[in-house]
């Protein structure tokens, strides 16, 4: 399974090729102007970085290309996350309350990604921004105390984005989130 | 997983064709350059020589422990005292950034003339992942520079040969245990050595502070944790705050400067919580602190912020 890792400019985007490495997928670090076409892969993460996505979306390179163009799975994690989520329709700004290290996660929907975890569990957040709101396209999977939008899915594709880090030695069951991943990764391949 | 012998053995033939001729290797003592000159010793063998520089700043005992590592594992290797040229040139030196820049041409001076003497064109680093990427570059903001990599000069005229910069902590641990190295447990130090845990001006005297704070948080840590009052924390350390504070002390005022305990847990150092050391051990440094450097010293403070928000070193 080849799944590669889009670097936003993130301080954890290496971490998440480790992630991905030790579960024995073929993975390589891209950076986010890579042409779509040169991209042969079975699914994506787009990483987390330090663009305010809503005042510099060109920093953000191709994801929206990548969003539009990809028929696989992809999981977008913070900055990769806020994109996506604004490149449909939604809207992002700075958070009520930002969430920096530890914060209780509350899961909304067990399905897919947070298949056989706990309903609360630990993760690890960095992040200025929020989503403020999101499209009815989108499902949401997660929240948080002090923000409300943690994890979605887009309804109809096997796409996803996450606001905390699952990347993160801190977050627990971070592991098994992207196994999780990489079920739906090779489901989409069946 | 990660395969160290898998790992070893991949570095050992790039390295063999990555370096004709002649290297140094820049070596602290630490687990990471410790590690690379292992693994380079193994692809060229004598070609290879170790250079401790002594800028000054490192911790208390420890220049001559490295030396006594050096010697009983047998390396090739040159010990440099610069620790004139290091404080020179961070005098009236504040912003955390222009220490960390500073610093890293000074080491590259140093060792450029020490390549030219034993004539070698490669400089080995054990350089890793959490250096380069909280350095920055073209899409990542600069966190801090790392000496090895932010704060190196534009002008350098050494090859680098880093094999180390795709791992973290844990697995340079897990290479070092595989190579036999001795110091794999050591914790990290940071590569501009106390210099970064000066908060202000780096001179002999905040230094010597510094040092002697640092020695007694490793010592009664490590105390208490032989028996068995706490586990050792992936890192801990003294930080001299820029801010004096009032105390009495003998019925007399004091105004005195502030130290910072700092112990934190982690893997892999690109996050991390504070350690929940026990008050008694605390209790214990802050009385050390506050007594034995009754001069210096009248406030000792506990850190209880994570990374993020924080980083685990002050700057």
């Amino acid at each position: 399974m080849r799944v590669y890792v889009v670097d936003n400019g993130g301080q954890w985007t290496h971490r998440e090729w480790r992630v991905l490495k030790y579960l024995g997928v073929d993975t390589k670090v891209v950076p986010n102007t890579t042409p779509f076409d040169q991209l042969d892969v079975d699914a994506l993460v787009l990483s987390g970085g330090s663009p305010s996505v809503a005042a510099e979306g060109d920093r953000m390179g191709r994801n929206g290309e990548y969003l539009d163009r990809a028929e696989f799975p992809i999981l977008a994690i913070c900055a990769g996350f806020q994109y996506m989520v604004a490149h449909y329709g939604g809207s992002v700004g700075p958070a009520a309350k930002p969430e920096f290290g530890r914060t209780v996660l509350h899961v909304d929907e067990p399905n897919d990604l947070f298949r056989g975890l706990p309903r609360e569990f630990v993760v690890w957040e960095s992040h200025n921004d929020e989503v403020k709101h999101l499209p009815d396209s989108f499902e949401l999977l997660a929240h948080s105390d002090d923000c409300p939008v943690e994890a979605v899915k887009i309804k109809d594709r096997p796409v996803y984005g996450l606001q905390f880090h699952p990347e993160v030695e801190n977050t627990e069951h971070g592991n098994e989130i992207f196994k999780n991943f990489l079920r739906v990764v090779e489901d989409w391949k069946r | 997983m990660f395969d160290a012998e898998a790992f070893v053995n991949e570095k050992v033939e790039e390295i063999k064709g990555a370096i004709d001729g002649k290297a140094i290797i820049a070596c602290s003592g630490g687990v990471d350059s410790t590690v690379a000159a292992a693994l380079v010793s193994r692809a060229i063998g004598d070609r290879l020589l170790t250079i401790y520089v002594n800028n000054g700043f490192m911790r208390k005992g420890e220049t001559e422990a490295v030396e006594a590592m050096f010697k009983r594992v047998g390396m090739n290797y040159r010990l440099i005292d610069a620790s004139d040229e290091f404080f020179d040139a961070m005098k009236g030196v504040i912003d955390p950034e222009k220490k960390r820049k500073v610093i890293g041409e000074r080491f590259i001076r140093v060792f450029e003339r020490v390549a030219r003497e034993y004539g070698a064109k490669y400089l080995v680093q054990g350089t890793i992942a959490p250096d380069w990427i909280e350095s920055g570059d073209g899409v990542r903001d600069t966190i801090k520079s790392h000496h090895n990599v932010g704060g190196l000069p534009k002008d350098m005229d050494l090859i680098l040969v880093e094999p180390l910069r795709d791992l973290y902590k844990d697995e340079v641990r897990k290479v070092a245990r595989y190579l036999g190295v001795e110091v794999a447990e050591r914790q990290p130090f940071p590569g501009p050595a106390l210099a970064v845990r000066v908060i202000g001006e780096v001179n002999r005297e905040s230094v010597a502070i510094v040092r002697e704070a640092c020695a007694i948080v490793e010592e009664e840590m490590e105390k208490a944790a032989a028996a068995g009052k706490m586990t050792l924390p992936w890192q801990y350390f003294a930080v001299l705050l820029p801010c004096q504070t009032v105390g009495v002390q003998g019925d007399v005022r004091a105004y005195g400067r502030t130290i910072a305990v700092r112990a934190v847990e982690s893997v892999d150092g690109m996050s991390a919580s504070y350690s929940k050391v026990p008050h008694e051990v605390l209790e214990r440094i802050s009385v050390r602190i506050t007594n034995e450097m009754k001069s210096d010293v009248n406030r000792v403070v506990y850190d209880i912020t994570n990374k993020p928000p924080a980083t685990i070193e002050y700057e």
